[in-house]
């Protein structure tokens, strides 16, 4: 029935019912796009979820493997020598700049690692002994701190894309499960009360008709009538010879 | 003639030297260890020549615990020995200190030239090159007045004379100080094996002297390896080999000269050891394709330059004991625990990351 199911509060005249055929048209083209948007951006979500678990995985050797460096490096040069190196790093070579990349209309940022070029810090630590040993363990390092970069752009993206995914499955399921039906149900109402009028409208009609054409009848009766009289009338003063009281005028009062 | 005396001042301190070098861990001991699954099986099977160390560790320590530790016993033995040596063997062995002195200072200097809070370091400092001004170091806070005041009452003061002026401290690299400053000191021990009235003639001179001849040697090996590409100059590098060794003086101005790993193999081909070395190792001809092969996690078989030094340290220090009347074995026995902490913590490391294809790394002399 159309007075069932949500309805928006409009009145139901042609104006709003045009109002609201364009409006689920308009709806109905939203939920198509967003529905592909949706459709775009999960397909990139489940490569992203892929490479993110590559990436784990290989953080996990390649941490491992730098691990182990340090431990060789701990047994070549035979102590610790963590602060001096501390100490001696004054800028960073390894550095990260972000790019934005635009996947149908999400800026998921990217990280990209580089390293600067030039004169490295603590080139001469375990100068005495170690050293070789020390600038493996830096090299390890460095890839392993690469591929943090790499997990830690796809990590930023998929938690970006997997928020934007939320909001725009929200938004094609509102207009799915929601927008859609309230404009349809609201264009049946404005239907079914444009009807209910309609027939009220119509029955008006007939109605006046009806009595127009009982009232028409009953004046041509009268006028039939009435042009008896006049005929009769007519007649009747040929013959008739008018009261000589005069009151012909006056009717007779009857108790 | 030396030996008839030698027991009557240092008969003591020798006996108790050879028998902590009894109970260095062996081979049988080494490959028990291999076989642990976790580290407190390794404090377990460590616990008949660490017992009262280790045991107040928590359950399955940290590596660095469990080296630290071990240090401490090496310390405390040490400081035994040094508190009942008298005459020369006292001035040996605070010689034998003045290596760790160098690296503390080193420490120092690069946290003085940083503003640090000096006082956190003293912590990281390594035990054995403790001396008791070394906490008034902490007191300078700029380089001129370390250098002016503070530096001039350790013991290394002589290392820094004539060699090396503030000005240096501040511009020049810490490790080029440090080498230097070791340079001094290798030098200085050699001189002294060589020179002292109770000392040189006996056989602690002549071991002492192929000890020092051999860490001379290894030390330019090492620094002429490790500063190609850097920007170390040539100049500067020879500066810092030892004036003395097998290498001395021919093997050491080609090494100075030395661009690639090739020119080092061909500075050092006239010392039969050295060229084994670099034979075994596989650096001869492939030029640098592996300067070491000790990691990286491949080819683990073949082992690296670092490894056969210390091998060959090792060596040294084992045929040391069997030398009678001498200071030496205090040298050897230090050099021998060192490694055997060096062992443990590799050991431990290997178990601990469950990386056991490598565990056999370890040099084992006994």
């Amino acid at each position: 029935m159309s007075g069932s199911g949500a309805r928006e509060p409009v009145f139901p005249t042609r104006q709003s019912l045009q109002v609201m055929k364009s409006k689920l048209k308009g709806a109905q083209i939203g939920h198509d796009l967003l529905k592909r948007k949706s459709e775009a951006l999960t397909k990139r979500f489940r490569e992203i979820t892929r490479r993110i678990d590559e990436a784990k995985r290989k953080m996990g050797r390649v941490m491992q493997i730098a691990a182990f460096s340090l431990a060789e490096v701990t047994y070549a040069v035979g102590g610790d020598i963590g602060y001096q190196i501390q100490e001696s790093a004054k800028q960073a070579r390894f550095r990260v700049r972000t790019k934005q990349e635009n996947v149908s209309g999400v800026f998921l940022p990217q990280f990209e690692s580089f390293t600067v070029e030039g004169k490295d810090d603590f080139g001469l630590t375990g100068l005495g002994k170690g050293g070789q040993q020390v600038q493996r363990c830096r090299e390890t390092y460095a890839r392993a701190v690469e591929t943090l970069v790499e997990l830690a752009s796809l990590q930023t993206a998929f938690v970006i894309l997997d928020e934007v995914i939320k909001v725009v499955n929200r938004r094609v399921n509102a207009i799915e499960h929601v927008i859609i039906p309230r404009t349809e149900n609201t264009i049946r109402y404005i239907n079914s009360e444009l009807d209910e009028l309609d027939r009220e409208e119509f029955y008006r009609l007939k109605k006046v008709s009806g009595k127009k054409e009982r009232d028409a009848a009953a004046a041509e009766v009268e006028r039939t009538k009435k042009e008896d009289q006049k005929s009769q009338s007519q007649n009747d003063e040929d013959v008739e010879t008018h009261d000589v009281l005069g009151d012909q005028d006056n009717e007779d009062v009857i108790f | 003639m030396e030996g008839v005396f030698y027991n009557v001042n240092f008969g003591y301190i020798e006996g108790i030297v050879r028998g902590y070098r009894n109970a260095l861990l062996t081979g049988q001991n080494y490959s028990n260890l291999t076989q642990c699954e976790t580290i407190d099986d390794v404090k377990l099977q460590l616990s008949p020549a660490y017992g009262d160390f280790l045991a107040a560790l928590p359950p399955n320590p940290s590596t660095s615990a469990l080296a630290n530790k071990t240090t401490d016993k090496l310390v405390a033995e040490f400081r035994y020995i040094q508190a009942n040596a008298t005459g020369t063997l006292s001035k040996f062995m605070e010689y034998l200190t003045y290596g760790y002195m160098i690296d503390n200072v080193a420490l120092l200097i690069t946290g003085t030239l940083h503003e640090r809070d000096t006082r956190e370091l003293l912590e990281r400092c390594h035990p054995l090159g403790w001396f008791e001004t070394m906490p008034v170091l902490c007191v300078a806070t700029n380089i001129e007045e370390l250098y002016n005041s503070v530096l001039i009452e350790t013991p290394l003061a002589p290392y820094f004379k004539g060699s090396l002026s503030h000005q240096d401290l501040d511009e020049l690299n810490i490790e080029i100080i440090r080498n230097t400053l070791y340079k001094n000191y290798l030098e200085d021990f050699y001189e002294w094996c060589n020179s002292e009235a109770g000392v040189a003639g006996t056989p602690t001179a002549e071991v002492m002297s192929e000890v020092l001849e051999f860490e001379a040697d290894r030390r330019s090996i090492n620094i002429t390896l490790n500063s190609f590409g850097t920007e170390l100059s040539k100049a500067e590098r020879k500066k810092l080999y030892p004036n003395f060794g097998r290498l001395h003086p021919e093997g050491t101005l080609m090494l100075s000269r030395a661009d690639d790993v090739e020119g080092v193999r061909i500075a050092v081909d006239g010392v039969s050891d050295y060229k084994n070395f670099f034979d075994q190792t596989g650096l001869s001809g492939s030029g640098g394709a592996g300067v070491s092969n000790m990691a990286g996690g491949m080819g683990g078989e073949t082992k690296s330059l670092e490894d056969m030094f210390y091998q060959k340290e090792m060596e040294i220090s084992k045929l040391a004991f069997t030398r009678q009347f001498t200071h030496s074995v205090v040298y050897a026995w230090v050099k021998l625990r060192e490694q055997e902490i060096r062992n443990i913590t590799w050991i431990a490391e290997c178990i601990a990351q469950n990386q056991k294809e490598r565990i056999g790394n370890y040099i084992s002399v006994f």
